[in-house]
This record gives C-alpha cells, structure tokens and sequence, in this order.
C-alpha cells in the first residue's frame, strides 16, 4: 500500500486527533527507521522515548516472543509471575514499597492523583488539591488532564475536575504559597518534556518537598518521559536533591509494548486497598516481560555512562550550531532553543527530507530523544544534519 | 486332531518367547538407566542453575540494599541536621521571647503549629536559593548509588549547589580520594 493510499483510509476512518508527517513507516533497528520507499531515517525521537534502547532490541524482541507464545493474558485475578517480578525489580530500584501497573503514562498519573486523594482523606483533608507547575504535561485522560495547566483550560473539553491549580515552572516561592494543609500533593515533572525540556530547577524541587514534609502532602515525580535511563540514571530524581514518595513510569518502559507503573514509597505504599483501582489488561505477562528485558538492557551503569556522555556531546555539538539559541537537558533529553526568526516546525520538517526525525514540542524548539544506545557517529551525523538545515533558514 | 495340529512345537515357542521377553527386559533396563541417567544429569544441571540464580539474586539483593542503606543514612542524616537547625531556631525563638517579656513587650507565648516550623531553616528562601546541605548530601547520595562517578557528582554540587568544595561532602559518601 502506497503513503497515499494509507493517508486516504486514515482520513476517512481515523478520528482526526493527530497532525502526521507524511512518512510511512515500515521498519526500524536500533536508531533507524526505514519508510515504505525504502528511505532510511536517523531516529532522534525513538517514538517519544518509547524505543529507549532502539528499535526492534533482540533481548526485547526474544521476551515477547517467548511470552506471547506461552500465555498473552490472564487479568489480575490470578498471580502472574513477569508482573511479580517486575514489580519486585521496578520497586527495588527506585523507592521501595509497592507497584500498581497500567497500560500508559496517564492512567499511572490517574493511580499515582487516587493514592493522594485517598492518603489526603486519611488525613482528614475533605477537598484535597494538587499542586501542579505550568508546562507539566500529565496526560489526557481527565485526572491527568486536570493536571495539565495547558491542556486543562481547554472550555470545549470541561468541566476539569475539581481539586487541580498550578503555579509557574520553578517558581519556588509560588508553590510554597500553593501548598498547605488541603493539599494532597505536589505533582510535577523533574524535567518538563511536552514543554520542551525544561528542567524543573533543584531549588524549586527542594521547595516542593519541604512544603510537602510541611503539610504532609505527597510529592509525586512524573517520570514517565525521564525515568527509564533517559537522563543518564535509571530514574531522573536520582540527580536531584529530593526522593519523592511517589513516581510513574510508561513510555520506555515496555521497550514498545504499552504499559505503565505507579510506584509508591512506604509512606503511600500501602494507601490503596482492594477495590480501590484496578485495570484488566494492566501488567500483562508480555508487556511485563517486555518490561524486565528493557530493565535488563537499561539497568547497567555502562549504558547509564554512555547516556550521561552522549548527551554531553550532543548537548556541545548542538550549542556550537548556528541559529541555535539555548541547549536544555540532561543525558539524551535534550530540548534546542532556535533564534528569533527560524520556524521550528519548518526546521522539524526540512530535517525529516534529509533523514532524521525529531520532534517539534513549540515554535521556536527541537526535542530530540534519541534512543540510548545511539553511537557517536550517529550523534556526530545528527548534529550535522541540523546544522545543515540551520544554516538555510538561518540565512533566510 | 484339529488341536494337535495347530499346536506348534513347545521348545522353540518356549525358547523364542524367552529370548524376547530377554530381549524385552534388556531393553527396558537400558531405557530406565537411560531415564535414570536423564533425569539425574537434568536434577545436577537444575541444581546448579538455581544455585547460580540463587547466588545471582543475592548479589543483586545486596547491592540493592547498599544503595537503599546508602540513601536512607543520607536522609537519617539530613533529618538529624534539619532537626538540629529546627531546634536551634526554636532556641533562638524562645530565648527572643523571653528577653521580649522580661521587657514586657511581648505577648503570651502561643503555641506554633507544627508545620510553621518544620525544616524553617531549610525552608529559608535564601537558603533554598543556592540549596541546602541537606540536599546536597542526598542528591551526591542518589547520584553515587545510581551509579555516578565522583567528577560528575563534584560538577553537579558546583552547578547546582555553588558549593566551591565539595570534597567533604563526597569523603563522607564515597570515602576519601585516593
């Protein structure tokens, strides 16, 4: 089937939420994609860090494989043994305590906004609140969405739900302000991604979690776009100076199958009881031995190593570019701040002609989230090609 | 008649069921050593990956719990330095208002709200601003167990905490540099 015959049947049956690139995707390895032409592309967005450790990984590959011929599903009302012992690993790496599994980033936000709803009731805080910084995206289902200032205001989708407010991104003293004995808890990104990675600064997280210790509120860490190794430690809060009571977890989790995770430290660990949440298809044995072959590949602090100096490269590769402003991130989450005057989606556009697909989060910014086992000279080519675009519309 | 001819000769019919049911013994007690020979080599080779998997967890395990022992020392000690700072300010605070009502210009002490006061000296913006040491100590803290190097942790501190030195800080988490 040509682009154009699937662009035909995706206009007429596909409800019209997405603007595409006009690219057919049909094959990927490691950090390359192949179109139906047979086009091969760098992939410096690896499905907005989905495809972490590249696409179609063997190890992750042979799981699913393994598993699905085994047994797909059973729902959880019966013991399976990947989700047990994913639980065990994702918890022992990170806060301790106890996991609850969904099958994306937002319904992990939707566990993490119930456990502190639930934990503020049992401090007897009857309208709980949660604290949340603009910018911040939390996902599009309605509690994550309520959560998500730029999403929220939307009149056409409302009414948000009750119980959500925001202050600016790194605003320490606002969110101070913000906090008090109705909050249930603080929720945020350790580095905002759909905003154009924009991390959220140590002072601002040290202000959220004293305020939270202050008012016995949660603090939960959004990790689902930064956990998983992408910013050069297995979860982003390890560079910081807080240990939040709460994280979630999707997107690269499952290597590309869908899944994610809740996870709570022992103070709101044992918060949730049967009844209180629940999903059929969550933590799944596939995805979930998905899952622990992603933690195999990604859990070794040589690729963690390579992750913090790539990005470094990158990062200076980028910053001596013409026409680029500012260079954001940690590890390979990187966000390039473009001068006045250059179309960001332009740039986004010209660099998919030449072969590298990056993601266009503004207008005047690239996201780039190239899988974590892209080599130098892949690094070396990107920073190429988008100097190469930069300078034409530098120029123009 | 009929019967008597039918019948075959009984020494060879007794001698042939004999040698199969030889052959047919034979046979098997090759197949149950063969089993038995299985089943053994499976059980030794079961044995020794579980043993190797049990090894392997426990490596694991005790490395989980270094980094988790790692991280809670560095909290315990942040909470006892918060603490301490938490006392010294109720200190100051309350020796303030003695000298105020010995000067009869102060009020009846009131008690405070708990959380008015917790971690008021971390708390303090111009604190904050540059970071506290307590969340230096835990951010060096996390960085080492998830597996940064001393140079990457020191260029953190220096960035993000404008600490000039940190060396006290990284002996005291990663032990004194070679």
């Amino acid at each position: 089937m040509s682009l154009a015959e699937t662009q035909t049947l995706e206009q007429r049956y596909l409800m019209r939420t997405y603007k595409r690139a006009p690219v057919d995707f049909v094959r990927g390895e490691g950090a390359r994609l192949w179109d139906a032409d047979g086009k091969e592309y760098l992939d410096f967005l690896a499905g907005i860090s989905v495809c972490s450790i590249g696409h179609c990984h063997p190890a992750v590959l042979a799981a699913v494989r393994e598993q699905a011929g085994e047994l797909m599903h059973v729902s959880n009302l019966f013991y399976t043994e990947p989700m047990a012992r994913l639980a065990q690993r994702l918890a022992d790496s990170s806060l301790g305590g106890r996991v609850f599994f969904a099958n994306s980033g937002t319904e992990a936000n939707e566990c993490a906004i119930k456990i502190a709803r639930k934990h503020a009731h049992g401090r007897g805080v009857s309208e709980p609140e949660i604290v949340s910084f603009e910018g911040d995206f939390h996902g599009r289902t309605y509690g994550s969405l309520s959560a998500t200032p730029c999403l929220a205001g939307n009149p056409a989708l409302g009414p948000m739900l009750p119980g959500f407010r925001s202050v600016p991104h790194n605003d320490a003293a606002a969110l101070r302000e913000a906090v008090g004995e109705g909050t249930a808890a603080v929720l945020i990104e350790p580095i905002q991604g759909e905003a154009g990675i924009r991390p959220t600064t140590d002072e601002a997280l040290l202000a959220a979690r004293q305020a939270c210790d202050e008012s016995g509120a949660l603090l939960i860490l959004d990790e689902i776009q930064t956990g998983i190794g992408r910013t050069g430690s297995l979860w982003a809060y390890q560079q910081t100076p807080v240990r939040p009571d709460v994280i979630t977890s999707a997107k690269a989790l499952g290597g590309g199958m869908p899944i994610g995770a809740c996870i709570a430290g022992p103070a709101a660990a044992d918060v949730l009881e049967p009844g209180d949440h629940g999903s059929t298809f969550a933590g799944g044995p596939v995805a979930t031995a998905a899952a622990l072959a992603v933690l195999d590949v990604v859990d070794d602090p040589a690729l963690l190593r390579g992750v913090r100096e790539r990005g470094e490269e990158l990062r200076r590769g980028l910053a001596a570019l013409e026409g680029v402003r500012e260079v954001r991130g940690r590890g390979l989450m990187v966000g390039v701040g473009l001068e006045d005057g250059i179309d960001a989606a332009t740039v986004g556009a010209d660099l998919l002609e030449r072969g590298l697909v990056v993601n266009v989060p503004g207008p005047d910014t690239l996201r780039l989230l190239p899988p974590l086992v892209v080599d130098d000279s892949q690094i070396e080519r990107a920073v190429g090609l988008i100097g190469e675009s930069l300078l034409v519309f530098s120029a123009a | 008649m009929r019967r008597e001819k039918s019948q075959p000769n009984p020494r060879p019919l007794v001698t042939s069921a004999a040698e199969r049911i030889g052959a047919i013994v034979e046979a098997a007690e090759r197949a149950a050593e063969s089993v038995i020979d299985d089943a053994e080599a499976q059980a030794r080779t079961y044995l020794e990956e579980s043993r190797a998997e049990a090894d392997r967890e426990a490596a694991e395990r005790r490395s989980t719990q270094a980094g988790l022992i790692a991280s809670l020392l560095a909290e315990a000690e942040a909470l006892r330095e918060q603490a301490g700072q938490m006392v010294e300010s109720l200190r100051r605070a309350e020796d303030e208002l003695a000298g105020k009502r010995r000067s009869g210009d102060a009020p009846e002490p009131r008690p405070e709200p708990a959380r008015a006061s917790h971690l008021a000296a971390v708390a303090d913006p111009d604190e904050t601003r540059g970071g506290s040491l307590a969340g230096a100590r835990l951010l060096a803290t996390q960085m080492a167990v998830s597996g940064s190097s001393r140079e990457e942790i020191e260029q953190r501190l220096k960035s993000g905490f404008e600490i000039d030195d940190p060396a006290a800080i990284l002996d005291a988490i990663l032990g004194p540099e070679d």
